[in-house]
């Protein structure tokens, strides 16, 4: 504990330098640019970000990154308040509420409940991010092979079933991502699969021109293919944060934080989950229901408090896992590895600093996202008025150099074609791209944990079903798939109510 | 220029993008027979992989292993999405089927041009000699110059037009290699 506190200590003091500080406002204004333009998510900017930074040292690169991620989440609220085009997926919840309260001449208003909304979103995150991940790190000490299968697969299927209007296509995605992961030279023998005899696929689909191929040149196409340009709604009054408004709406505030944190725990479940999450429970307890979706204060509050604060949520199991919460966290792991730091059970034992060095890094991405809400709201949205027949070639550009940066090798850049474009088509038919980043990450491990599994067991399977956390993964992942069947469904909700019901009856109502 | 979404639409989500989008049971129907194909092709490929026998190796670690259940999954879902479009009326001659969901000729042209433009940058331009700022700067000025040409034209600025994107091009490239290659010393194709 008092470790704990001397290393958060440390780790503030060692940010606290001209240098730090300005790599901290650069990543998080990269990061607010980026999120701004619709389309453009937090997972091509954090991944382009990547190679830029691959020559910096460890801290600083990681710290641009962190920051980058909470601006681009932050700057997606805007388009998706003026333009009614969410910024980045997680913004989309944002746009109902903050829209309608931009055609009533209020858009200053919603940016400025939307930037106090994320500022304390993203402290409640960090606070959370501080007090369990040492914790989270220590339980995961004891994990085995078998717990290590069922993380994986439980990441990869609870993204299936949680993004986009259709489990069964999510799954599918999940396991293309788990297949594409298996190209290459597998980790046990050095035995090479599906690589048809090309040797530059020994070394397997690197996951940054993958994950730029699709969603950098995959949404490049999708924006160009349309030639409806949207219209950009005026600011007239003052973008100030509101923070009497996050006192007037503090249970709002309290419980989209939690809620946020706790999606941001599950593997695999995006930002936008926790967004939305957030808004149906506000929704749930509000005493102004009818206003919701007409512009509503605590809706909007509720959105971009849960999208925010989920984002430490996911930072949480990448680094005492090494199971990233989202895809942005996915790249964010790559990067750490990509700088000789292994997330993981071992990162505590390893590098215990580096923890809370992220904790420091994520409150200063926190206080530089308030610092350009308060005075540079204005000269930023003029971003929003770059045409994007202009915007989107240069993005070209920068996903083609993301994608030869990190080995040097044209066969990325041709690997980042292929995939952006199989990603085009794949989107436009109603599958989400999340299972697949996931599966493509988590593939190496739930392939060694199997197999490793299986020799400890001497080829039995029981232990992936009997060990105590292996049951509840089991459980969980299979009830979800189960859930998928309408017969099994129809009869949970049936001993669900039923149980509701037995309940009501046996508790007395206080009324 | 669009005009703003009209009063009823205030509050309503974004129109469906992505995969969000409704998509029709024959395109389904078509798309899980491809599942089943490429599950069927995993599985198969993965169970002729070597066994490693002549290394003495675990039988319980064999390379294929992990693949072959990924091929086995991907064939299960597939079916029930054939199933499930089946039901929907997948059989039915009406919808559309395969390519991008609902692209017009027109789409279809403009998006055939993007990526021809963007396949052109990747695997001619950069890589065989040329300078990335100057492959850079040719790619940016013909995609702009391409994309804005039917705007230009009815505005009667096809030069104007042409010089700014010959501007905007030089400009991304030479930016993009000082900063990546002089600054971030990053190595560029």
């Amino acid at each position: 504990m008092l470790n704990g506190l001397e290393y958060l200590g440390q780790a503030y003091l060692s940010f606290l330098n001209p240098t730090s500080l300005l790599y901290g406002l650069g990543g998080a204004l990269m990061g607010i640019l980026v999120g701004c333009m619709p389309g453009l998510s937090a997972t091509l900017c954090i991944a382009l970000l990547t190679t830029l930074t691959i020559k910096l040292p460890t801290n600083d690169a990681i710290l641009i990154l962190i920051c980058s991620y909470v601006g681009t989440l932050y700057g997606g609220s805007r388009s998706a308040i003026l333009l009614n085009i969410p910024g980045t997926a997680a913004n989309a919840a944002s746009c109902a509420d903050g829209h309608a309260l931009a055609l009533r001449g209020e858009a200053g208003r919603a940016i400025g409940i939307a930037t106090s909304g994320a500022f304390c979103g993203t402290l409640f995150g960090v606070l959370c991010l501080a007090a369990f991940t040492p914790t989270l790190a220590e339980v995961a000490l004891s994990f085995g092979a078998f717990e290590f299968f069922w993380l994986a697969l439980f990441g990869v299927t609870m993204s299936g079933s949680l993004v986009g209007n259709d489990p069964l296509k999510g799954w599918l995605m999940g396991c293309l991502g788990l297949f594409v992961a298996q190209i290459g030279q597998e980790g046990l023998y050095a035995y090479d699969r599906f690589t048809f005899g090309i040797h530059e696929l020994s070394g397997g689909i690197a996951l940054i021109p993958a994950l730029v191929g699709a969603f950098g040149f995959a949404e490049v196409l999708t924006v160009l293919a349309d030639p409806v340009e949207r219209k950009l709604v005026e600011l007239k009054d003052s973008v100030l944060p509101r923070f009497r408004e996050v006192a007037q709406y503090w249970r709002t505030v309290l419980r989209s934080g939690a809620i946020g944190v706790l999606t941001g725990l599950l593997p695999g479940v995006g930002e936008d989950s926790g967004a939305w999450m957030s808004y149906a429970a506000a929704k749930a307890t509000t005493k102004e229901r009818e206003k919701f979706g007409k512009g509503s204060i605590d809706g909007l509050m509720a959105a971009e408090t849960g999208d925010m604060s989920s984002i430490p949520g996911h930072i949480i199991p990448a680094l005492a896992l090494g199971i990233p919460g989202s895809a942005p966290s996915a790249v964010l792991l790559a990067a750490m590895i990509l700088h000789g730091v292994q997330p993981g059970p071992m990162l505590m034992v390893e590098h215990p600093q580096f923890v809370y060095h992220v904790v420091a890094m994520t409150t200063l991405a926190t206080i530089s996202i308030l610092i350009f809400g308060l005075f540079l709201v204005r000269p930023l949205l003029l971003v929003l008025r770059i045409r994007r027949t202009v915007l989107m070639p240069i993005i070209f550009l920068l996903a083609t150099v993301g994608a030869y940066a990190t080995q040097s090798r044209l066969f990325d850049v041709y690997c980042m074609l292929a995939i952006g474009i199989g990603a085009f088509f794949l989107r436009r038919k109603g599958y989400p791209m999340a299972p697949f980043v996931l599966g493509l990450v988590l593939g190496g491990l739930l392939d060694k944990s199997l197999r490793r599994g299986l020799v400890l067991s001497d080829g039995s399977i029981l232990p992936f079903f009997t060990r105590p956390i292996c049951a509840v993964l089991a459980t969980v992942t299979i009830f979800t798939m189960l859930l998928y069947i309408p017969a099994f469904n129809r009869l949970v909700k049936a001993v669900v109510g039923n149980v509701g019901r037995a309940v009501r009856s046996v508790v007395p109502s206080r009324g | 220029m669009s005009t703003p979404p009209p009063i009823s639409d205030i509050g309503q989500p974004p129109p469906p993008h992505g995969h969000d989008a409704p998509q029709s049971p024959r395109a389904d129907f078509i798309a899980a027979v491809l599942w089943i194909v490429f599950g069927a092709a995993v599985a198969v490929a993965s169970w002729r992989m070597d066994r490693l026998e002549n290394q003495d190796i675990n039988p319980y670690t064999v390379p294929g292993l992990l693949p072959g259940l990924l091929g086995v999954a991907v064939v299960f879902f597939g079916v029930l999405m054939l199933v499930r479009a089946w039901r929907a009326g997948g059989l039915a001659n009406e919808g559309p089927a395969g390519g991008a969901r609902g692209m017009s000729a027109g789409e279809l042209k403009r998006f055939g041009l993007i990526v021809g433009l963007c396949l052109l940058f990747g695997v001619v331009l950069i890589g065989h000699g040329l300078p990335f700022w100057a492959a850079a700067a040719i790619y940016v000025t013909a995609t702009i110059a391409t994309l804005q040409y039917p705007q230009r034209k009815a505005d009667g600025q096809r030069l104007r037009g042409l010089a700014l994107a010959l501007v905007i091009g030089l400009c991304a490239g030479i930016l993009i290699t000082l900063v990546f290659q002089e600054i971030f010393l990053v190595r560029l194709p």
